[in-house]
Order: C-alpha cells, then structure tokens, then sequence
C-alpha cells in the first residue's frame, strides 16, 4: 500500500503533457492535486460513514491513496479548467483515449471503494475487515477493473477507427 | 372511442376518495392477516399468571394429607410435601455442556476438553456415595435469561411472557425463589447480575457481579470464589447459589477447544474438589451439612464455536451433578429404565442419567418441602429425589405401624404421593391458564388431558385405598407394589402429556404458519405493483405518451437501494448496523443526486445542502447506537463520538443546551413564513399558529428545566404535568379542526396543488409538536434537519424532472420515494431508537402524566417511537407530488392526474416497506435457529410488524384526509 504512491506517481508522469504546458508544471499540479482531491474524498468519507477521531490516522492515508488514484491522473493532464473537470466526472462522454485513460478507472476506484465497504459490518471479526482496509483493497481492485476496461475501450475504439479508415 | 370512454370512466372512479381508501384498507387487511398468521406460527407467546401457590392449598387436593397431618404440630416446616434435605448448595456454571462432565468414554472419541472435571468422576463412581452425573435438557431458547426463568419456574418461558412487566425484567410469576423466601429458607446468591435483576428482593443476601462484559473471563469467577467459601463454614442461609459465568465467556471468546475453556474447566475442577471437601468435612452428624445436597448444573450448552441460544443438541445438552452429603443407611431404589453405566478412563463404573430441565424447579420444592411454583409443569424426578431423599426418617411416615415394609415401597409410597401433589398442581396450572390467557390450549388437547388426569384419579383411588389398607392390616400390602407402581405410570404419562402439549405450544416453531404468513405477505407485494402498473397506464392515458421507455439511473438506483437495504437483513450484523446501512445509501443517494445537479449544473446548493445533512443524521445514530452500547451484550467502542463528549467543557454543554433553543425557534419561523406564503384559509391557519404557540409552549418547558430559575414547586408541577398536558390537547384540538374542515370542506376546482400543500403543511404541524415533546431536547434538531432533507428532496426531484418533462411512469416517483423511506429509516435511528426493546424510551411514556395507564402510556410511547419515522414522512409524503406542476394539461385533468399520482406515490411507499417486512420475515425464517434469533431478529421482526401496520394505518387516514 506504501509503495504504490511513488509508483502512480511515476506513472501519471507518463502521460501527463498531452495539452500546452510543460513537463515541470505538470508534476506540480498533480501534486498540489494530491491533498485537494484528499481533502474531498474525505470529506466523501465522511459524508458516508467513516468515523472519524484524531486515532484515525489512516484515514488522510486512505484518501491520499484515492485522489491519487482518481484526481491526479485528471489534474496532470487537465489542470484547473473547469469544463474538462466537468466533462470528463459529470458527463462521461468520452471523445479521446486519454479521457478513457482517465475517467473508467477514477470510476471504477470510486465504486470499487464503494462496494469494499459492504463487508465491514460483518461479525467474522477478521483483521481486514477493520475500518479503511477492506475499503482499499476495494479502491484497488475498482482501478484495476477500469484499467482493463479502458485498455479494453481504447483498444475497442482502435479498432473501430482502423476498420473506419480501411 | 368506447374504450377511452371507459378508461375515462375508470379513473374518474379511481381518483375518488372511497376507492382509493378501500384500496388502502385491503392491503391494511391483508398485512395485517399476514403479519398475524406468521406472529402465531413464530413469535410464541405465554402469558404469565399472577397466582401463587401456598402452603394451605395442599388442602384442595386428592392427595395424601393425613401423613402430614398428624406432624403438622411437631414438624412446623412441613408443607406440601415432607422436606428431604435442609441445605442446598446449587453452584452453575454458564454453557457446561454435558461433555464437560460426563467422561469421554461416552462419546464416539475423545476430545481435549473432556475429562477435565475429573473430581465429579471420582465421586459418581465411588460405590455407595450418592453423587450421580445426570444429562440435563434444556428447552430453546437457550439463552441465559429464560434458561433461569425456566430453572426457577419450572416452566417454558418463551420469547415474549405477556405480563405485567413493562420493560423490567424482574420475574413476576410464582417461582422457586420466591416459594423459598416465602417459606422462611434463606438464599444466598453469588456472581451473574442476571439473577439480581430477576428477582430484585427474594435473596438474603446477594453479590451481584457484571455479567455483559463477555471478554472478561475472571471477574465474576473470582468474586464467586472469594465468597462461596465463607458461606460454607456459615449458616445462616438454606439455599447458596453460585453462578460462575467463566466457560460461558471463554465459549464465547475462544470456543470450546482453546486453551482458555481447558485452563476454566481445570481452575472449576480444583475448585469443586475444595468445595466437596469442606462439605464433606462438616457432613458427619451433627455438622453443619449433615443433610446438605450439592448440585452442580449448567443452565445451558454451548456448541464449539461458544454460541448459544437455539435448540440444537449440543445447546440444550447441559449436565447436572447431583450429590447428597447424608449417609444413608440404605441403598437407593433402584431405577434402571434411564440409566447408562459405562467405565470411565479409569476402569471406575460411572452411571448417568438424564433429566429435563423443565423438571427441577418441581423436585428441588419437593426435596425442600415448599410450594411447588404456581406455573411449574415439571414433574419430579424419581432419580434425583431418590437421590436425596432416598433415606430419610421413615418412621415419620409410617409411624405407629411398626410393620416391615420394604424400603422401595415405603419410597414409592412417598413418592407416589409427592407425584399426586405434583400432578393435581399442573392440572390446577393448566386449568386456569387456559381459561384466562389470550391463546389457550384448544379444546381437543384439553379433554385429551383432562381424561388422562381422570384416569390417574382413578387409580389413585383405589391406590389410596391400599395403602390405608396396608398400613391397618398388613396382608394386604403384597398388592401394594403393583399397584403403586402402576399409579405412578399413570401420573408420568399424564405429566409427559402435559411436558409435550406445552412443548408444542410454547417451544416450537409452527412452519406451517409460518410459511402461510409469508405467502401472504408476498400476495400483497403482487396486489402493490399490479395497482402501481395500473394506474401507471391510467396516468399515461393523460399525457402525451413520450414513447420510449428509458428507465433513468436514479430510478435504477432506487430500486438497488431498496433491494440491498431489505436483502441486507439477512445477516444479523447488518440488521445490528441498519441505521448506518441506512445512512450510507442515504449519502450515497446524496452524492448521486449531487452529481446530477453538476451535470445539469443548477440546484448545486441544495444537492451540498442534501449532503451534508446526511453526516448530521449519522451523528444522532452514532450517539443512538453509543447509548445502546452501555446496555447492551453488542458492546463496541464507539470510542471517537463518546469520547468527545466525554471530555466536553462548558462550552459544550451550553451548546448543547442552547442548539434545540434555535432549533425550535428555526421551525417556528418556517411555519409562520409557510403562513405568510400562502393565502391560506381559516382552520389551517389557525391550526399552524396553534403549533407556533405550542413550540413557544415547549422552549418556556425548557427553559424552566434549566437551572436558570430557582424551581419552586409550582414551576415545577407546571413543568412536567401541564405544558405536556397542554400540548396533547392542542395537538388533538388541531387533529379536530382538520377533521372538521374535511368534512365541511368546500369544493374548489383550481388549485389542487396548493391545497394540498396547506393541508399537508397543517397536518404536519398538527403532529410535530407533540413528537417533538415527547422526544425530548433531540426533537427539534431531528425535525429540523427531516424538513431540510425533505425540501432538499423536493427541490432535486423537480430538477431532474425539469429536463425530460413528466413522462409519467411509475419510475418518476421512485427515487424520491425511496429517498423519502430511508430518510425515514434514518430519523427512526437518530431518534435514539433501536430495534431492541430495551431500545424503547420508556422515560416519552411518562412525559405529562406520572400515574401508570396502559392505554395512555402506550399510546404516547408509540407516537414517540414511530414519530419521526412513520407518521410524519406519511403525512408528508403528498408534498413531493404537489411540488411537480404540470401547467400544460388542464385543469380538470389535472386534478384526476393528481390524485391518481398521489395514490401511486402512496403504494410505493407502502411496497416499499412491505418488502422490507418480507425479507424480514424470510430471513426470520431461515435463521429461526440462529445464535440471535431471540436477542436480535425477533425484536427487528416486531418492530417491523408494527411498522408496517402503522404504515398501512396512516396511509388509510391520509387517504381519506387528502383524496376527494
């Protein structure tokens, strides 16, 4: 869990300066949008149920994880234009590989933490089911499923796009 | 064009008031059917008697007296039956299972927690002691609680004893304890608080040890242990009980094979071995436990995993270890029918028998010479009072004879007649609990048993006749052993026909039922959404059918929600988290709404509104839930909300005083610009400004309940009796008015609309103000953000209809409706409910009145209980549909339009709870065996149950209060 920052981080450099700006730039977008997008995912939490006390140091952990998995991506590649934030999380009508590169896994990390946090009431009392792991791994396996999806579409959508040119 | 004409016809009908109540009371009959069929299979009810019995009503009977008679002068403690032992020591350990103490050779192999109380082998197998190791049956439920009221009662206590205890849970039918206290033996009782609350004021002496924490293994064991032992050398006490609570704990923690139960069981068999010696050190004659019995029993058992609670053998499987400190002069009689002997580990013979719990109560009052309790349906044990009673002073019996009767027939003598005293009792028990109780046994059982009775009467006659006989001349007592034997078949067969009609009525489940209830209950879930399609297709006859059919996300979403909400009540952590639940679907409606709203980028402000209220209502089910935490065995650490109000300064306090004071003041101001807004007619005026005032009514209550005034006794009595007392008033004055209204109302043909809404507004007000009165200083916070979340509701449904314009489908209405029911579900919670009985707030019964009235107090109770959470979203519910307006059809079609929606929106929320109810009742039934079913799902089934017909009830009321 510790490691995956640094490796998302690096992998959001990949495909960051698409548009105008500069490299530099870029990175330090994705990280001021780090702890913003944490700020609102916890607030999310929050909002649906996660305790919160000063003992829950987890949890600005947990969401750094989250924005990092949703947020960043969308902030190297957009930057703060409005209409594109909008586009891509509101609206889900993608026109480019990027947009699917982007919003099918943000969604995926969304939901997928969303369904992690079903089994957390459960009296099988084992250790994984405490408050923001389970949740997590959730986070995980939503932006691995939307990572093939979007690898699937993009694929998809190639496809589509060659068989149009022939 | 004839069918058009028809449709039109129809729904002219449909939009009438009558049928659309009648409607509404047929699904209201039917719940009500299906919810009563499936209460008498599974919900298994007793009503508890008051009578007691007394030593004097031995007269009454057939039995023997002139034995008893002539000691009477002598042998003042002599009472129904003669006493067999002076002292008894009852030591129980919680959740003994019979393998525990039984050696492992009689069972298939051996397992590393038998054979661990090998003190109690030594002493069954020793030849001529009088220890003998029984397999004790227990009745489900088998939880500690009825296990002690069964114990004590001699009876099947079952899930609800109807009776006269609200809410205590202190025993008031007859029972061991009481008979013992009231025929002058002195109780000492040690470890498990349960028996403390039971019965409050029998025991000489008590000390009581916390039983909830179920992680704490030594406590009580250790506190017992300090206290037992001083008892012993004592004596001034008759009857010592010792409850030790280790294994129940360890089971429950650990299960049964961990370390822990071993370490629990070998500390139990050191203790046992010091217990028997100190007895049996004062035992010679003389001594202080000369005629003392020892019994070591379990109150229920546990499976390997710890759990207990049902009726699976390993659960009702507990032991009893029976030992008689006399030295008996004589053998015991032998009764070989129940008895299995085996070797043990050590070559040493071991006999063991079996006996019903239901059994002890009546052999431990005829070992003791009391009463038997009033409800006792057991019968004597011939073992065990053999066992003690195997040798007493027999000349007492047959005293001037002087002729040689064996000692087996001068046993069976006696104890033929302690069974006749025995079976006259049960048939005396029988007789009035069927005449008096709610449910009684049906006729057909009845005769059944009254000819079984008629027939051991009898035999008894003649039996009588012998021993008489017997006892002037002494030929004639070669017959006497047949016969006595045969009298007491007689007697057992009709106490076992008792023990097994009372089985079935009072521990079984009927299935049948059951089962019937839930098909009911499923016909009228296909009664709901055949209406809703119909009227669907009547709406769509209106409107300019849009033709494609898209179902939208949100009503998707409603559906998922309502469907994991009720399908989440299959597991018993899910029914114990259900607020939350509740809440996060809740939430996660909010931020799909919120969502919404940045598509189509307006009502941004109130979908965050919506959001954010959400966490506020967690706040109050977290605090809910930390009050149920303190009393309750599902002990958490809600560490973060407790402990932050625990630390509260000042601040916090004065806060906390202060927030109801704006509150209240909030509301007060929404209702006066609610009157300002609409011209609003006479009666709902004067209805709101009467809750205006009402509200001012409660804040000057409250005001005075702050230290801020000296309280002199006037100010006082004004507080809490009359403001209350003013405030039902008003509340029923308002309820009046708006009947009256309805009754006289005018017709109008424009404005449907905002005529609903001023009606629905002035129910509104009519009702709050007594809930929130009765719900204390909460009241106001909670209604308050109901009304935000409402409004927000309201608000982000036009939004989503403003897009695609009222393609009227069902579908429409069922986000905001699902909406609405779980905003419901949620103000259940945050009002400090639970679905637990000690959940209710008995403190809202007593708000205005001090004197007990059961009608009265229940009916506050109820409005305080399902306020929030079922009147008021009912009432409120036809607010969503008068918010959508649609201007481009004309008015006398709108109205039918109108009404015709209103009914749909109504079904919904119905379907909606029945289907919770359903899945409710089928978990139920799945899980009717289950660890919890007593603690947790038949409590959420009865609140349920009383939901939904409250539901039902008020959508009646509302329909014939809107509709015309």
């Amino acid at each position: 869990v510790f490691l995956t920052p640094v490796l998302i981080l690096l992998y959001s450099y990949l495909r960051h300066d698409r548009n105008q700006c500069s490299y530099v730039k870029a990175v330090g977008r994705g990280l001021l949008a780090l702890p913003a997008g944490a700020v609102v995912i916890a607030l999310g939490a929050t909002i649906l149920g996660a305790p919160v006390g000063f003992e829950y140091v987890i949890l600005p952990l947990r969401s750094l994880l989250m924005s990092l998995l949703t947020f960043v991506p969308a902030a190297c590649v957009f930057g703060p234009s409005w209409s594109d934030w909008h586009r891509i999380f509101a609206r889900t009508k993608e026109n480019e590989s990027t947009d699917y590169m982007i919003s099918l896994p943000a969604h995926g990390a969304v939901i997928g933490a969303w369904f992690g946090a079903w089994p957390m009431p459960l009296d099988w009392e084992s250790p994984w089911q405490e408050w923001p792991i389970c949740v997590t791994y959730g986070t995980i396996a939503g932006y691995l499923v939307g990572l093939v999806a979007s690898s699937g579409c993009i694929f998809f959508r190639n496809h589509q796009q060659h068989l149009k040119e022939e | 064009m004839s069918k058009s004409g028809e449709v039109q016809w129809k729904s002219e009908n449909l939009g009438k008031r009558r049928w659309v109540f009648i409607v509404f009371l047929g699904i209201l009959t039917l719940h009500g059917l299906a919810i009563l069929v499936f209460t008498r299979g599974f919900l298994l009810t007793r009503t508890e008697l008051s009578q007691f019995s007394h030593c004097s009503d031995i007269q009454q009977s057939p039995c023997f007296s002139p034995p008893q008679d002539d000691q009477m002068v002598n042998h003042s403690r002599v009472c129904w039956t003669k006493p067999a032992v002076d002292r008894i020591v009852i030591i129980i350990l919680d959740a003994l299972r019979y393998d525990f103490v039984a050696p492992s050779t009689f069972f298939e192999e051996k397992k590393p927690w038998m054979d661990r109380l090998q003190v109690l082998h030594k002493l069954a197998s020793q030849p001529g002691s009088f220890a003998k190791i029984f397999k004790a049956i227990a009745d489900p439920p088998t939880t500690s609680l009825q296990r002690l009221k069964g114990l004590t009662t001699g009876g099947l206590p079952t899930f609800i004893d109807v009776g006269n205890s609200f809410g205590a849970p202190a025993i008031v039918e007859d029972n061991l304890i009481y008979q013992m206290a009231k025929n002058g033996k002195r109780v000492v009782m040690m470890g498990d608080d349960t028996w403390v609350q039971l019965f409050p004021q029998h025991f000489n002496i008590s000390h009581p040890f916390p039983s909830f924490n179920v992680k704490d293994l030594d406590t009580v064991d250790n506190g017992c242990i300090e206290h037992l032992f001083p008892y012993l050398y004592k004596e001034d006490w008759d009857v010592l009980i010792a409850h030790f609570l280790g294994v129940d704990h360890a089971g429950h923690i650990f299960g049964v094979d961990s370390p822990e139960m071993i370490e629990k069981l070998d500390q139990y068999n050191g203790l046992l071995e010091k217990v028997v010696d100190v007895l049996e050190s004062q035992s010679g004659p003389g001594g202080l436990h000369e005629n003392t019995l020892l019994l070591v029993m379990g109150d229920h058992g546990q499976t390997i995993n710890g759990d207990h609670g049902g009726g699976a053998p390993e659960e009702v499987e507990t032991s009893l270890f029976a030992m008689s400190l006399q030295k008996h002069p004589s053998s015991l009689p032998s009764e070989t029918d129940s008895l299995s002997c085996r070797l043990d580990m050590e070559k040493r013979k071991i006999c063991t028998s079996s006996i019903e719990q239901l059994d002890f109560a009546a052999t431990v009052s005829a070992l003791l010479g009391i009463p038997y309790p009033f409800g006792c349906i057991g019968r004597v044990n011939p073992e065990l009072y053999a066992l003690a009673a195997g040798s007493w002073n027999l000349d007492i019996f047959n005293p001037e004879s002087g002729i040689n009767l064996s000692t087996l027939e001068r046993w069976m003598q006696n104890y033929v007649n302690v069974l006749c005293v025995n079976t006259w009792q049960v048939k005396r028990y029988i007789d009035v609990y069927s005449a008096s109780s709610v449910i009684g046994f049906s006729d057909k059982d009845m005769s059944h048993v009254s000819n079984l009775y008629a027939e051991a009467h009898d035999i008894w006659l003649y039996t009588k006749e012998a021993v008489l006989k017997c006892k002037s001349e002494s030929e004639s007592c070669s017959t006497l052993l047949p016969q006595l034997k045969k009298q007491v078949e007689a007697y057992s067969n009709f106490l076992s026909s008792i023990a097994a009609l009372a089985r079935s009525k009072w521990t079984e489940f009927n299935l049948k039922m059951m089962g019937a209830g839930l098909c009911i209950l499923v016909l009228s879930l296909f009664v709901h959404i055949f209406t809703i399609k119909k009227l669907d297709k009547l709406c769509s006859c209106y409107l300019p059918r849009s033709g494609n059919f898209v179902v939208s996300f949100e009503a998707i979403f409603a559906y998922a929600a309502v469907l994991i909400r009720a399908f989440s009540f299959l597991s018993n952590s899910f029914i114990l988290e259900e607020g939350k639940t509740a809440s996060f679907l809740l939430a996660t409606a909010g931020m799909l709404q919120l969502r919404h709203a940045i598509v189509k980028k307006k009502m941004l402000l109130e979908g965050l509104l919506f959001v954010l209220v959400v966490p506020l209502l967690r706040f109050g089910i977290e605090l809910g839930q930390s009050k149920q935490a303190v009393n309750s065995l599902f002990l958490k650490s809600f560490a973060s909300w407790t402990v932050s109000i625990d630390n509260g300064t000042n601040l916090w306090i004065y806060v906390a005083d202060i927030l109801p004071f704006l509150a209240l003041v909030f509301l007060a101001y929404i209702l006066y610009k609610s009157i300002r807004h609409c011209c609003c007619r006479g009666i709902f005026k004067y209805v709101v400004v009467g809750t205006i005032f009402t509200s001012s009514l409660i804040a000057m209550s409250w005001a005075l309940d702050g230290n801020i005034f000296s309280p002199s006794a006037v100010i006082v009595d004004i507080k809490a009796y009359w403001i209350p007392r003013i405030i039902y008033v008003i509340g029923l004055l308002q309820l009046l008015l708006l009947a009256i209204s309805q009754l006289c109302g005018k017709e109008k043909t424009s404005g449907w609309e905002e005529d609903t809404i001023v009606k629905a507004t002035a129910m509104l007000s009519a009702w709050s103000s007594t809930i929130i009165i009765l719900s204390g200083k909460q009241g106001p916070l909670v209604a308050l953000a109901a009304v935000i979340q409402g409004w927000c509701i309201i608000r982000l449904m036009t939004l989503e209809r403003g897009k695609n314009d009222c393609y009227e489908s069902s579908t429409s209405y069922s986000s905001p409706v699902a909406k609405w029911s779980l905003l419901a579900v949620c103000l259940f919670f945050c009002t400090g409910h639970w679905c637990a009985f000690d959940g209710l707030r008995y403190a809202a019964a007593f708000v205005g009145f001090d004197e007990f009235s059961l009608v009265r107090q229940a009916a506050l109770l109820t409005i305080d209980t399902f306020g929030f959470s079922h009147i008021l979203p009912v009432m409120g519910l036809p607010l969503i549909v008068a918010a959508c307006r649609r201007p481009e059809v004309q008015a006398e079609k709108r109205k039918q339009l109108f009404f015709l929606q209103l009914c749909q929106v109504y079904l919904m929320y119905g379907l909606i709870m029945a289907i919770s109810m359903t899945l409710t009742i089928i978990c139920v039934t799945i899980q009717r065996r289950h660890l919890m079913v007593w603690g947790l799902f038949a409590p959420k089934f009865v609140f349920d149950a009383v939901g939904l017909l409250l539901t039902d009830f008020f959508i009646c009321f509302a329909s014939l209060y809107y509709f015309k």
